[in-house]
């Protein structure tokens, strides 16, 4: 049976329009690697099919961008010079929306070189190889693409020209971060959608742990940042029963090494893991029933197996101390100790503080994390945590339902709102609400992209994060957190006020103001919108840098006497988040102290650094430090952070940052400390954090009077 | 004389009574000053004075060093009294 369709005169007119095409000696090399015949009717389809505008200004362009390369008398043409001369008519004629949807992204062969050739410092956590420059091309792409599309013109704009910074556009398809539970795996097995095989329960630890790797990978390729894991201890518990001490350490140190050896073995980041360990049974998993191999329920509470859950998290311990097999400490996975009122009563917790103290003096690996009162939550990220509230403590009844996201950061560039005030608090206080709800924008617009992926549900591209295992998707977006970051607040009350925070109670306090008033924002904007919005300490590993490179260009005058750092060398940064000046000698109790006045507004988690160099303070003076810090104190959480130097050339690594190795005497040696939240090479940081880390203040007088 | 800092919240329990008090206390000529904890400058004295709950009382000196709190609960007048005197 055949179609009889009818023209009518115009459309009869329209198509010997486009058909007639020039007979012209002229090949377009293509982007699908073959080259064609000019057919000047590809440009007018291009136009119908991406752009929105009509079939006879389509025809128009079309002939006006053929009559110009005939003009040229060029013999070849490319695609993407085609489409530029038919995005520059676009532009000529107005139709600047349409050329937006015309775009074609993509890098210079000069970047894509210089890309190959060199290692990507806007994330230490990359190593540079071939798979991470695959992962940086995609970011560099899908980074355009987010900007033109997924977000609106004032979101984008903002961020280009640095008010705002919505981080990770490189995974403009990926949520944030998360946490999980391990009972999730524990109970259901390894059933991943687009898996080739399906695994059951583990029956056996070392299958569990390899179980939580592959699981942790397969995550981390749906998420952009940190995988956390709840209570790990206790949820391997009912797995180490039975096995001797030599067993245990070593499932320690298999879990360690897996996790710290990821990057290598997949050439892209590292899994940026952080594993949450609690030396008591946290109070809403004391009656919970506890998992075993093979998936079943023991018929134990979790409460009856604090032995082995004591046990397994001494290990872990144990191999932290010991470091990997050159004495350096472990970059990942992040050990993240719980500090609360249960913990003091619990048997074996003033040993137990003395071994993660030592951990803390000796490698740095201990992060504190203190949940004073009732307050139960889980940490992510670099500081991420979120706090359980009623309906999480009744998912606490069945943990594998516990699992969390944050969909998005973005971060508020502080200083540059005060230098666009002048002086003038309503107009300061105004433009933060004005990015505020900027931001909040720009959180609506990824979930609504994030929400469209996920519509496509197990045939879609985010398939893991909608399997429905246990009766709900694995992403559970309705508590999805979105994250409103800050930078800078110091340099912003540094040029308000005329004091940095730490040089006046009065420019304290206008610090805590402008957090106040972030936070009661957020708060509004939640009701307004229907979305959990908190604020953020933002990590801002870059984002410091960015920020304080595009204001000494767009703010010379108002950023060079605040901005921090060397500006003669461009090793230039603003103080992250609400942290005081890191060069200043502040008793490092009173730092906490003040610093932890901060926290209890930033409901998504803070941190506060206590630089240690190369000084090694006692374990027991380490472990009261912690013990004031959870008492007199509102402290979030906190870290200390040595400095080492390890040697390529005799494999030994020593304390201190020095430029030869103080075994051999070779200068191939790499320096290690943390660069925000994390352990990693200071070869790898950007000018900004080169910056910062000649002005961090080591504690060196306070740790010699035993202060810490 | 020192201060009487009242941290109060709409819809919290026991926060009118610690509101009266001190305007018992401000009609007898004390310095008071009454902080909403849901706006900027009430949230932010609030977290510079670690307050966790409302209605909170601190009392300062001079010098501006605290002499008497009451954290989440309401004192009698005669007991913040004594220490104002």
């Amino acid at each position: 049976m055949s179609t009889v369709i009818k023209l009518d005169d115009k459309l009869k007119a329209q198509m010997a329009d486009i058909l007639e095409t020039t007979d012209m000696a002229l090949f377009v090399r293509t982007s699908d690697e073959s080259m064609h015949d000019w057919e000047r009717e590809k440009i007018v389809e291009a136009l119908m099919r991406e752009t929105v505008i009509d079939r006879d200004t389509a025809i128009l362009i079309s002939k006006e961008v053929e009559a110009e390369i005939i003009k040229s008398g060029i013999k070849m043409v490319t695609a993407p010079l085609i489409r530029e001369l038919v995005n520059a008519k676009l532009i000529e004629k107005g139709l600047e929306d349409a050329r937006k949807m015309h775009t074609r992204l993509g890098m210079p062969i000069y970047d894509v070189d210089q890309l190959i050739l060199h290692p990507n410092k806007e994330n230490a956590n990359v190593p540079h190889g071939p798979e991470a420059t695959n992962l940086t091309l995609a970011e560099t792409i899908k980074k355009e693409y987010a900007l033109l599309s997924v977000f609106s013109d004032d979101v984008s704009d903002a961020h280009m020209i640095g008010d705002i910074h919505l981080h990770d556009l490189g995974f403009i398809d990926r949520p944030y971060c998360s946490g999980q539970s391990l009972e999730y795996i524990k109970k259901f097995g390894l059933n991943l959608p687009n898996s080739l095989s399906m695994a059951k329960p583990a029956k056996h630890p070392e299958v569990l742990l390899a179980h939580m790797v592959k699981f942790a990978a397969a995550l981390q390729s749906h998420f952009a940042g940190a995988i956390g894991w709840d209570a790990i201890n206790i949820f391997f518990a009912p797995y180490i029963e039975g096995l001797s001490d030599k067993d245990v350490k070593q499932l320690a140190q298999m879990l360690i090494f897996e996790f710290s050896q990821q990057a290598v073995a997949r050439g892209g980041q590292a899994i940026f893991t952080d594993i949450n360990l609690y030396w008591e049974v946290p109070k809403h998993f004391e009656d919970v029933e506890a998992i075993g191999p093979g998936g079943e329920f023991t018929g134990r509470k979790y409460s009856e197996y604090i032995h082995h859950s004591h046990r397994f998290v001494k290990a872990l311990f144990e191999v932290y101390m010991e470091g990997d097999g050159s004495g350096r400490p472990f970059f990942f996975p992040k050990p993240l100790v719980h500090i609360t009122e249960k913990f003091f009563k619990t048997e074996g917790h003033e040993e137990f503080l003395n071994l993660i103290s030592e951990v803390a003096a000796e490698k740095g690996n201990t992060y504190f994390v203190f949940d004073r009162g009732e307050t139960a939550k889980i940490s992510e990220c670099c500081r991420l945590s979120f706090k359980l509230d009623e309906n999480d403590l009744k998912d606490a009844k069945q943990p594998w339902r516990m699992r969390y996201c944050a969909l998005q950061n973005v971060t508020l560039n502080l200083p540059r709102i005060a230098y666009k005030a002048k002086g003038d608090d309503s107009r300061l206080f105004a433009e933060i609400y004005r990015l505020m709800e900027l931001a909040a924008k720009a959180h609506r617009q990824k979930k609504d992209f994030i929400e469209k992926l996920l519509s496509h549900k197990e045939k879609g591209p985010l398939a893991l994060l909608t399997m429905e295992r246990d009766g709900i998707p694995y992403l559970r977006m309705h508590r999805a957190t979105f994250l409103m970051g800050m930078l800078g607040l110091n340099e912003m009350v540094q040029y308000h006020t005329g004091y940095q925070m730490h040089e006046s109670k009065e420019a304290f306090k206008f610090g805590l103001k402008v957090i106040a008033h972030m936070k009661l924002i957020t708060d509004r904007l939640s009701k307004t919108y229907g979305m959990r919005f908190v604020l953020e300490q933002t990590p801002a590993e870059s984002t410091a840098y960015r920020f304080a490179k595009l204001d000494i260009m767009r703010y010379p005058k108002e950023a060079k006497d605040v901005i921090k750092g060397d500006i003669s060398n461009n090793e230039i940064y603003y103080t992250n988040s609400t942290y005081l000046n890191n060069s200043v000698e502040i008793n490092p109790i009173e730092r906490v102290r003040q610093e932890g006045l901060f926290h209890p507004m930033i409901e998504a988690g803070s941190l506060t650094h206590v630089w240690l160099g190369e000084a090694k303070p006692s374990a027991s003076s380490l472990s009261n430090f912690i013990k004031k810090v959870f008492r007199f104190t509102l402290n979030d959480q906190i870290a200390f952070s040595p400095e080492f130097t390890t040697c390529n050339s005799c494999g030994r690594t020593s304390r201190g940052l020095s430029d030869t190795c103080v075994y051999c005497g070779s200068s191939d040696v790499d320096g290690i400390t943390r660069i925000t939240g994390y352990f990693t090479k200071i070869s790898s940081w950007n000018k900004g954090k080169l910056g910062e880390l000649k002005d961090r203040y080591r504690n060196k007088a306070f740790i010699n009077q035993g202060e810490i | 004389m020192g201060s009487v800092k009242i941290f109060v919240k709409p819809g919290c329990h026991f926060c009118p009574a610690a509101e009266k008090i001190g305007e018992i206390l401000k009609s007898e000529g004390f310095p008071v000053f009454h902080y909403n904890i849901e706006t900027p400058d009430g949230l932010a004295e609030a977290a510079f004075y670690s307050v966790m709950a409302t209605p909170t009382i601190i009392l300062e000196d001079e010098s501006e060093t605290t002499v008497a709190q009451w954290r989440g609960v309401v004192p009698q007048l005669d007991e913040i009294k004594s220490y104002l005197r």
